[in-house]
């Protein structure tokens, strides 16, 4: 082993006690911010596939006006051509044609607003996977005339249960206000308690009764294969459809996507901080290092260590002090990564249920990018090589005549 | 003989007191291949301010200190790093040992700083523990020698990277008297064999009684400078 490594290890090792205090609070602090990191990470990560999954897609394609004024009058007119064209295209995973109608609901005990969105139960379940979020009923149950799928929120609030009737009025394609009965065929829970609080599905057949002799559809939802190509994916089909607004799930929803730069953001920050407190930690430990072999400082000088060495060994001192922190830190963050990553964890316990409110699950599964790793160790090299210049300095300051003499 | 050190008109000032004090006062002497000196006199008479300033380790505030042709006192401090390295070995009052590191290890560091290779480094230091009898003591750390056994491994990394001279700050002040006597016939041998000059600062009457020149400084300034005939 290099000499001056040996010498830094064993000083390192001098005050066993010290040294493994600052390793320790250097692996606390950093399993800390990993974790928390990966916690929110695994927040955002879950948010982004179910609104993705349950909501939004990868892509949506509206009438041009749709977007301004949600009327069913915007609608898609050639859908037959634009389905064929995705039936067509490999890039194309699977997709759902909708009727969405702003209407109202009344039930026995509560009337309100609502979202309908009239869907084709096969295509829906494969784009959203709505099905699979049912708390009780069935998925558009044969048995009943004009099945309805209900949030919970809305079912709870307006005491609808599986059976229920309840009345949707909403306009037809001519502008007349239109009132049907319906019936709740299963109830459905998704991670937004705001989007099941608002959203009722349908049978889109059933609705197309109701305001138009024929289908019509006003909003297409698509997932593509790979969400990483899905701009040429956006771009291709705007160029087929230039009659048809196509937008990619960021125009969508901007916030999705800002948010995730906006939690890197936050949590460099936050590690930031933390790193900030490790560094008082790790100066002081260092300062003590120095002051506590003042005369052997000295001694090294007298005999020929000049400047750049003295300060080179109190730096690598402080760097291995650091990097055996940031290695403890990594592994536990890893080995409470690897449990939690699979497991989960239920911050339903913990009043992880308001999450829901927000549209954020209150199970996360924590995950963390290799990327904001490697930056995280980067800025502990940083912090270390920085904390370190102060008792480097205060020991290469030192005059070699007068240290030797240090009692 | 070939002159080691040549000190003229050496003054040292510290200002840095409530009252100038004049540690130094115009010293010229000289030092000579193989001479085994002793500076003596009271405390505060100037003995470790003229080792310090002949050691590149304080610069003279007037005056010339010429070694190997070359007057340290104008280098730069940097300088100063690298000749201390390569032309002076320095032994101290408390051993001043590095304690994380093994006898071998001790005396090989100053030759690594040298960038000597490891081999001759490894050679090097096994024959100078062995000069000073601690061949068996390669591998413990300075905790467990004797104050005396330590002693001799500064003696032995002092020598370690060939100085032109040693200079030796009340060497046997920390040692009882059969460690000092050893120390003490352990450097005059090596002085005698090895033609290595010594320049010992010291109160000890039995390192006086060893040197073969004994230099009396007074409040700074040479008072006597006398020689004797000795084995």
């Amino acid at each position: 082993m290099n000499m001056m490594l040996k010498i830094s290890w064993r000083n390192i090792w001098r005050n066993p006690k010290r040294s493994l205090v600052m390793v320790a609070a250097i692996t606390a602090g950093l399993w800390g911010g990993i974790s928390a990191a990966s916690l929110v990470f695994g927040l955002l990560e879950q948010r982004f596939q179910t609104s993705i999954e349950q909501h939004i897609s990868h892509l949506q394609i509206h009438h041009p006006d749709y977007l301004r004024d949600h009327v069913v009058e915007h609608r898609v007119e050639d859908w037959k051509a634009l389905q064929e064209y995705i039936d067509n295209d490999r890039a194309i995973k699977t997709y759902s044609m909708r009727t969405t109608l702003n209407g109202m609901f009344s039930s026995a005990h509560l009337t309100g607003g609502v979202h309908i969105i009239g869907v084709e139960p096969e295509h829906e379940a494969s784009t959203t996977r709505i099905n699979d979020n049912l708390t009780d009923g069935s998925y558009f149950s044969d048995a009943l005339r004009n099945p309805v799928l209900v949030g919970k929120q809305l079912a709870e609030k307006s005491k609808l249960q599986v059976g229920s009737r309840l009345v949707l009025t909403f306009q037809d394609t001519e502008g007349d206000l239109v009132s049907a009965a319906f019936r709740v065929a299963g109830i459905f829970q998704t991670a937004n308690k705001q989007f099941d609080e608002s959203h009722i599905y349908a049978l889109r057949s059933e609705l197309g009764h109701y305001i138009d002799s024929e289908v019509v559809v006003n909003e297409v939802a698509l997932l593509a294969m790979d969400i990483e190509q899905i701009n040429p994916v956006r771009e291709r089909y705007a160029e087929a459809f230039p009659g048809l607004t196509v937008r990619s799930w960021d125009e969508i929803a901007p916030d999705l996507y800002y948010m995730q730069g906006m939690a890197n953001l936050m949590m460099m920050i936050i590690l930031a901080i933390i790193l900030f407190a490790l560094a008082f930690g790790l100066v002081n430990t260092m300062l003590m290092a120095v002051f506590e072999r003042i005369r052997e400082l000295g001694v090294l000088m007298a005999i020929g260590m000049n400047k750049k060495r003295v300060f080179s060994m109190i730096m690598l001192e402080t760097s291995i002090l650091s990097l055996l922190g940031a290695a403890g830190g990594l592994l536990a963050s890893l080995f409470t990564l690897s449990i939690l990553g699979s497991r989960g964890l239920d911050l339903a316990a913990v009043g992880g249920d308001s999450l829901n409110e927000f549209g954020f699950p209150s199970f996360v599964y924590p995950t963390i990018e290799p990327s904001f790793i490697l930056m995280l160790m980067l800025m502990v090299v940083a912090t270390a090589l920085i904390t370190a210049v102060y008792p480097a300095l205060k020991a290469i300051r030192l005059h070699p005549a007068e240290a030797v003499k240090e009692e | 003989m070939k002159t080691v050190i040549k000190t003229n008109g050496l003054s040292k000032t510290y200002t840095n007191t409530a009252v100038p004090v004049h540690a130094l006062k115009n010293v010229t002497l000289e030092f000579k291949e193989g001479e085994f000196t002793a500076i003596v006199g009271p405390s505060g008479s100037g003995k470790t301010t003229f080792l310090n300033v002949i050691g590149g380790l304080d610069k003279p505030t007037e005056g010339h200190v010429v070694i190997d042709n070359v007057d340290i006192a104008t280098m730069k401090e940097s300088q100063l790093f690298d000749f201390r390295l390569r032309h002076i070995g320095f032994v101290f009052q408390a051993y001043n040992l590095i304690p994380v590191l093994t006898a071998m290890e001790n005396v090989s560091f100053i030759m690594l700083l040298q960038k000597q290779s490891k081999r001759e480094m490894e050679k090097r230091a096994k024959e100078m523990l062995e000069q000073v009898g601690l061949s068996d003591k390669l591998d413990i750390r300075p905790s467990q020698l004797s104050g005396g056994q330590q002693q001799r491994v500064a003696v032995a990394r002092a020598l370690a990277s060939k100085p032109n001279f040693v200079l030796a700050d009340e060497p046997t002040a920390n040692l009882d008297t059969e460690s000092a006597f050893n120390l003490l016939d352990i450097m005059a041998r090596l002085n005698r064999e090895e033609n290595i000059t010594l320049i010992f600062s010291t109160h000890d009457q039995r390192v006086i009684d060893r040197a073969r020149r004994v230099i009396t400084l007074v409040d700074g300034a040479v008072d006597k400078d006398e020689h004797f005939e000795r084995n």
